[in-house]
């Protein structure tokens, strides 16, 4: 008998990035299939896929047996594939009943909304979870109103309430309590018993090996290899996910961790998306932030830069306490922030090279009015020094590629002579020619006494970089990893939080 | 929060329904013959116009969107009906097609909104604006100068009365039958979902571009149907007919509880919302302020409705902010 859903040789790019080069995936009918990989290695594009969020460049999809197109999620939804999205489908404005309904709502006589239908509907399914559903989860709740946790249960009824064959659980249980988790688990052993498969993603590695059935390994945006859960272990799985070459592949720079003098020391950091977070940079060190994507490493790099303050902690800057609350206030003490995300945080768009140099150095030097002109060799010498290639510093910035784009945001904040630089994922998108120039130019930074905090989301780049990784996981720093720990293999064990 | 305030958050019209209140209380006081039969009526006639764009304005707004273009679809409707019924000689049934063509005007030009800002992605602000002077300068063509009549039959139905009822007092009816039509149906669900988080409207599978499109057209329909009673009201043709249409609807709508952020309110509120911008003309009328005043205190006003609205509407978002 032919699987429920056969996928091959699946492929994907994002512009210069190749997401997908390989996916394969072979899901039964019940079953409980888990899907694993490092950060970066597609699972998530992967799934994306099956949802017809995203449209596959090449490769194949078979539902029983027959191709599918999976044009747009209204597509695989009527093949009946559903995707459990964290937290993104629900409509803070509207009640929980309209959101497990939304789109297939209950009606009456003549096409009419009943609320009778929705409300009795709306409370059988959350009959399933009232044992661990906290105050207040309820049909007439507005959503916006839940916490976290209820929010998760929310998104799992509406999936639920449309009878899938095949459902994928995307992180569903990232923001769930243990006796969450087991109502859950409980859930899916019964949509399993009913013949419902399941594609189940978690960065918790104890659950997959306590609920999937097998599990397909994802490396580097291809397959590598699938397992039957009772026969294998923790050990194999990782193995499979970081390869074979779980060598350190990076260019050694033999320098001491923690080598200069503290620059900037943070104690109990706290905010909605981090707890407790206490780390030391020194002076001329690249600390790495690590671990599964969105675990709060953007929200403390965007804390220490006053985009996002911290509720609590304090930060020491050469020894002296200083509160930062603001970006303006950040610059001033010599912070600088690079995010990965160019369009959003960082482009004037349509604007000069030059304008997009100027308003780091403003900032920092509190000039309300400046002359061009004296500006100008400043800015040239500190572009120059990145080896950006460009026109003149008239051009448009989106006459640069991705990779020079990003040389200039950071030329920005060497024109002004920046002293810690914290890096939000700032090689994504770009290719790897640009990239490995890039990672040559943080290293020159850190070589003149830069402190340096990087988070990527890909691990490779963290390992060939950093002198230092801490590992996060929700919010929480749940590793260190330095010297002979620097290795792909013990990162992502931390990530996926060892016997967590 | 406390239990009082969470009622009224979930119930933001009936803040408005309190504005009402005490604004013809106010206005009972200055103008004892406020409560009589003739001046109720003419009163309402006045807010029927916008009372009518603004539920056409709730479900784009709810939905997320805005539109500036209403008053000058009102006068485009207005010209094209006019002109179209005295080509068509002037009887009953030229009236009728006349009304069919000026609806058909108002459909078309919220479809033309819809299409330009869902489907080719313009951004909504700045597009209608732009079709806004489209259509007024449509308008102009279609008739240069203020002119032109209706028959009698036209604007003595719309003075008149039906069983005894005036005829306004129908369409009021009417219009909140068709609210009342529109509240039950699953549309109401999707434009709220559209305009409350659009990511999230997609990913469930809902066809955002239409949605938003059928918003539009509602709009353009109820444009059409608040031009038709203005129409009535002057018997004749003006292409500089409705300018303040758009922006008053706007305020009716946000007065009666609705977000501009779009996902939350009602078009009943809305019709509350224009009630009450109507009666805060009438009681600055009516105090006699002195002159340079007036316009002034008329503002003030209307900010403190704004202001009670906004402020219960937004102690319930505070909690739901992180999510968006």
């Amino acid at each position: 008998m032919a699987p429920l859903l056969d996928i091959s040789a699946v492929a994907k790019r994002f512009g210069a990035v190749t997401a997908l080069s390989d996916g394969a995936l072979r899901v039964e009918a019940g079953e409980i299939h888990a899907l694993l990989g490092a950060n970066g290695s597609g699972k998530s594009t992967l799934c994306k896929i099956i949802a017809g969020t995203v449209a596959r460049d090449s490769g194949r999809v078979h539902l029983d047996g027959a191709e599918v197109a999976l044009s747009d999620p209204r597509s695989a939804e009527r093949l009946g594939i559903g995707l459990f999205y964290q937290e993104l489908s629900l409509v803070p404005q509207l009640t929980v009943a309209d959101n497990i309904f939304l789109g297939d709502e209950r009606t009456g006589r003549g096409g009419f909304l009943s609320g009778r239908r929705k409300r009795e509907d709306a409370a059988t399914l959350l009959a399933r979870v009232a044992a661990v559903a906290g105050p207040g989860l309820t049909p007439d709740a507005l959503v916006g109103r839940l916490s976290a946790d209820q929010r998760q249960l929310v998104e799992i009824l509406k999936v639920l309430s449309r009878r899938h064959r095949l459902i994928i659980f995307d992180e569903a249980t990232a923001a769930l309590d243990r006796r969450q988790v087991e109502v859950f688990f409980e859930i899916l052993r019964k949509l399993r018993a009913d013949g419902v498969s399941i594609i189940f993603i978690s960065h918790r590695m104890d659950e997959i090996f306590a609920i999937a059935d097998r599990i397909t390994v994802l490396r580097n945006g291809a397959t590598a290899a699938t397992f039957v859960t009772s026969e294998t272990n923790r050990t194999e799985v990782v193995h499979a996910m970081v390869g074979e070459t779980a060598i350190r592949e990076r260019v050694e720079h033999a320098k001491p961790a923690s080598a200069g003098k503290p620059l900037v020391t943070l104690k109990n950091a706290t905010s909605r998306r981090l707890h407790d977070v206490t780390l030391t940079l020194g002076e001329g060190e690249i600390l790495g932030l690590g671990g599964l994507q969105g675990q709060g490493q953007s929200t403390l790099l965007q804390g220490l830069f006053g985009a996002l303050p911290f509720a609590r902690g304090t930060i020491e800057i050469d020894g002296a306490p200083h509160a930062i609350r603001s970006p303006a206030t950040a610059i001033r003490h010599g912070f600088a922030y690079v995010s990965g995300d160019r369009g959003r945080d960082a482009a004037l768009h349509g604007r000069s090279i030059f304008e997009n140099l100027a308003p780091a150095a403003i900032v920092r030097e509190r000039r309300f009015v400046f002359w061009p002109r004296q500006l100008r060799p400043r800015f040239e010498a500190a572009v120059k020094a990145l080896n950006t290639r460009y026109a003149s510093l008239e051009a448009p910035i989106g006459s640069l590629s991705g990779g020079n784009q990003q040389k200039v945001f950071i030329a920005r904040w060497l024109a002004t002579g920046s002293r810690v630089l914290l890096l939000d994922d700032p090689a994504k998108g770009i290719d790897l020619a640009a990239k490995a120039d890039f990672f040559a130019l943080i290293r020159g930074l850190a070589a003149e006494g830069v402190g340096i905090i990087f988070y990527a989301s890909e691990d490779a780049e963290l390992l060939s970089l950093c002198d230092r990784i801490l590992v996060f996981n929700s919010g929480r720093i749940s590793a260190e990893l330095s010297g002979p720990t620097l290795t792909s293999f013990h990162l992502t064990h931390a990530a996926y939080g060892e016997a967590a | 929060m406390n239990p009082a305030l969470r009622f009224l958050s979930r119930r933001v019209w009936l803040v408005t329904l309190a504005a009402l209140i005490v604004l013809v209380i106010v206005n009972w006081i200055l103008q004892p013959n406020l409560m009589t039969p003739n001046v109720i009526k003419s009163n309402l006639t006045v807010f029927l116009p916008v009372a009518l764009a603004a539920i056409g304005q709730t479900y784009v707004i709810l939905a997320g969107d805005i539109d500036l273009s209403v008053g000058t679809t009102a006068a485009l409707v207005n010209v094209v009906t006019v002109t179209v019924i005295t080509a068509l000689g002037a009887d009953l049934d030229a009236v009728l097609v006349g009304m069919a063509a000026g609806v058909g005007v108002g459909i078309a030009c919220g479809l033309f909104n819809g299409v330009l800002v869902a489907l080719l992605r313009f951004q909504a602000i700045v597009t209608t604006f732009a079709t806004g002077i489209l259509f007024g300068a449509l308008a102009l063509l279609v008739m240069p100068t203020a002119g032109g009549s209706v028959p009698a039959i036209y604007w003595r139905s719309y003075s008149g009365a039906l069983l005894g009822i005036p005829v306004i007092y129908w369409i009021y009816a009417a219009a909140l039958l068709v609210v009342a039509l529109i509240a039950a149906r699953p549309f109401i669900k999707h434009v709220a979902a559209v305009g409350g988080h659009r990511a999230a409207a997609f990913q469930t599978g809902l066809r955002t571009a239409r949605v938003r499109i059928g918003a539009y057209v509602l709009c353009g329909l109820f444009s059409a149907f608040a031009a038709l009673c203005l129409t009535g009201e002057t018997a004749s043709g003006d292409p500089l007919l409705g300018r303040t249409l758009a922006l008053s609807s706007i305020l009716a709508v946000v007065v009666g509880g609705t977000a501009l952020a779009g996902g939350k309110g009602s078009a009943f509120g809305s019709v509350l919302g224009a009630l009450v911008i109507g009666m805060i003309g009438n009681v600055v009328f009516f105090a006699k302020p002195p002159f340079e005043y007036q316009t002034l205190i008329q503002g003030l006003i209307t900010l403190a409705a704004l202001a009670g609205g906004v402020f219960i509407a937004r102690r319930q978002d505070s909690r739901g902010r992180g999510l968006a």
